[in-house]
Order: structure tokens, then C-alpha cells, then sequence
């Protein structure tokens, strides 16, 4: 029974099995950001492997099957890029004003305010990559000297929080245009975001996955352009 | 589909040997999205089975990303010494990004865009 608790089958198992109760769930629930699967699974998964004694090196061997995939699946983030290319061609300055304003804001705004708070380096690599979608996220943070599984969560919160803040922010600031909506959620809340975009209208949930596509390449350029030239982000800002 | 689904890897695998060899510090699969991007555009044989493997893959990206974000069960200190201002940052750092984003986005629209550049969706 021990020698089964250490093969990859039971955790691959285990972890799909709480995903798909938690996702069915979240169907359920509507698809509300705060019944985002992940949000649930994580918490219940720790719980298992602290209760079987069960270290984490060995479950993210044991897991590593799925995470295999995030690759793929981000390099896959080019076909709906492509797909919406004559979209682009037509809406390409306010597209390009808007991920390089929104990629900066992200960056500077989240090491930023973190700082002020006193956090150390390794926290403030974990957060400036907290727009991109999670996989991206967390090869930036390992690259920047973070921890990948802190920016994981963080991408997930600014992803449930944003969903949630979308309307009632963009109403308050008198931002009417679907497509101006649409692509400022994609940016900020990556693909819970654009998960509810899709909810609002198909239109907006477009732009969404083109922002949330494009803002994987843009704040990565940004990053690596601060990274390559050996400045860290802190002196940048001089706090 | 077998191809598509090698298609994805061998960008990704270029992605990773481009990292490696140049120095470039885009993560490798980023970069082997921006050359999936210049096969698409090149090549149109693959386009039907890449968007179904793709479509599946970003469809259940949030399983995908669970092994990772266990990782936190190690974290627990810094949740308890950062969490408040990591939470702070967070909240501010999304809605600040989500304002200028539309607002830059609706004003870039109405300036350079003749007619709104309005579209069928």
C-alpha cells in the first residue's frame, strides 16, 4: 500500500479526480471566479500530501505528466493570434498603445506597491510577471530568481479578482466599447479573465484571449529587457 | 493530429535551443510560440488539426498548472511574513492595469482608428 502512495499513477489520479469534482462544482456555481477550480484544488491536495507524509519533490515527480503540457499549451496560444490576425491588422495602434501601457502599469505597479511593503527580491520576481498567464508567470519568476509556485497563486488571485472587479471597474470609468473592455481584461486577468469576458459576450471574450496572448510575449520582452541588462527591478524604481 | 501535436513540440523545442544558444531571455516557450506564429502564416496545411490539439491544451490549461501551485505547501512563511502586502499588490496592481489598458485602448480607438474600426463580432 506505501509503494503505491509513491507511483505516479495514484497522484496523477488523485489530482485529476479533485479537479474534475472542484470544475464540476464550479459548473455548478455557474462558473463564478470565486469557484474557480484550481482556487479549491490546491488547498485540498496540500492537505493530502501533509496527511500521507507524502513530500512535495515527490509529488511533483509523481505530477509531472501534466505539467509536461503547460509548454505546448503556451506555444498553442499562437493559433487564436493568428486566428484573429485581420482583427489586428485593423485595430493594431490602439492594440499596441494599450499592451504596452497596461504590460508597464502591471510591472511597475506590483513590484512597486510590493516593495513598499518591504518584501525581498525573490518576492518581487514572483509578482512582476503577474499578468501573463500562468505558465509564463512562472517561467519568468524561476528565470528572475523568484519562486514559481508563489507566482502561480498570485496569477490565479489577480485572475479571480479581476473577473470579479471587470464590470463594475470599467462601468465606473465610462468605458463603454466592448473591444476596449474586452482586450483590458485579457491584459490584466489573463484567462480567468477572458473566461468571463467569453460570459459577457463572445466579442469581448475575443479580445480577451488576443490580450491575454499578446501580454504573455509583451511583458516577457519587458522583463527580459530589464533581466539581460543585469538591472534589477528595485533600482529601476529606486525604492 | 500526430503532426500537430509534434509541430508544437518542435517549436517548443527550438524555443528552449534558441533560449539556450543566444541568451535571449524570452522563456523558451514563448519563443516557440512567436515561431508557431510564422508557420501558421507560412504553412497552411496544419491549421485545422493545430487549432483542435490547441483548442483541447488551452481548454484544460488550469489542470495543468496544479503540480505547481502546490508547490506552496513549502511557501507557508512567506505567506505569513508577505501575504498582506503580496494581497495589496496584487488587488492594486490588477485594477490599475485593467483601467489604463481600456482607457488607452478607447482612446487609441477614437483617435487613430477612422470609423471605429468596427467588425462583425
Amino acid at each position: 500500500m506505501t509503494g503505491l502512495l509513491a507511483a505516479p499513477l495514484f497522484w496523477l489520479t488523485v489530482t485529476l479526480g479533485v479537479f474534475e469534482a472542484f470544475d464540476a462544482l464550479s459548473r455548478r456555481f455557474g462558473r463564478h471566479p470565486l469557484c474557480h477550480p484550481v482556487l479549491w484544488t490546491v488547498p485540498v491536495l496540500i492537505g493530502l500530501l501533509l496527511a500521507t507524509g507524502t513530500p512535495y519533490a515527490a509529488y511533483r515527480d509523481a505530477t509531472f505528466p501534466i505539467s509536461f503540457l503547460l509548454g505546448p499549451a503556451v506555444v498553442g496560444l499562437a493559433v487564436p493570434v493568428w486566428a484573429a490576425r485581420a482583427r489586428i491588422r485593423r485595430l493594431a495602434i490602439p492594440i499596441i498603445l494599450a499592451l504596452t501601457a497596461g504590460a508597464l502599469t502591471s510591472i511597475v505597479s506590483a513590484v512597486g506597491i510590493l516593495a513598499l511593503f518591504g518584501a525581498p527580491d525573490s518576492l518581487l520576481a514572483s509578482i512582476a510577471p503577474r499578468a501573463t498567464t500562468t505558465p509564463v508567470a512562472m517561467a519568468l519568476a524561476s528565470q528572475l530568481g523568484g519562486i514559481p509556485s508563489l507566482a502561480a497563486m498570485i496569477v490565479l488571485f489577480a485572475g479571480v479578482f479581476g473577473a470579479m472587479c471587470a464590470t463594475p471597474l470599467l462601468d465606473w470609468l465610462g468605458v463603454r466599447d466592448y473591444r476596449a473592455r474586452g482586450f483590458a481584461v485579457g491584459v490584466s486577468a489573463h484567462g480567468i479573465g477572458s473566461a468571463r469576458a467569453f460570459q459577457v459576450s463572445p466579442g469581448a471574450g475575443a479580445l480577451a484571449s488576443l490580450g491575454m496572448a499578446l501580454n504573455a510575449v509583451m511583458t516577457a520582452a519587458l522583463l527580459s529587457l530589464l533581466e539581460f541588462d543585469d538591472i534589477r527591478l528595485h533600482h529601476i524604481l529606486n525604492f | 493530429m500526430l503532426r500537430a501535436i509534434f509541430l508544437l513540440l518542435a517549436c517548443q523545442l527550438a524555443g528552449e535551443a534558441i533560449h539556450r544558444l543566444t541568451g535571449l531571455a524570452l522563456p523558451g516557450a514563448v519563443l516557440g510560440m512567436i515561431l508557431l506564429l510564422g508557420w501558421l502564416a507560412l504553412i497552411p496545411r496544419e491549421r485545422p488539426a493545430l487549432t483542435a490539439v490547441t483548442g483541447w491544451l488551452t481548454a484544460h490549461l488550469a489542470v495543468m498548472f496544479v503540480p505547481a501551485a502546490v508547490g506552496l505547501i513549502n511557501e507557508g512563511d512567506v505567506l505569513v511574513t508577505d501575504g498582506i502586502g503580496l494581497a495589496a499588490a496584487t488587488v492594486c496592481s490588477t485594477m490599475l492595469t485593467m483601467a489604463v489598458t481600456a482607457l488607452v485602448f478607447g482612446w487609441a480607438l477614437k483617435r487613430f482608428v477612422p470609423g471605429g474600426g468596427e467588425d462583425a463580432a
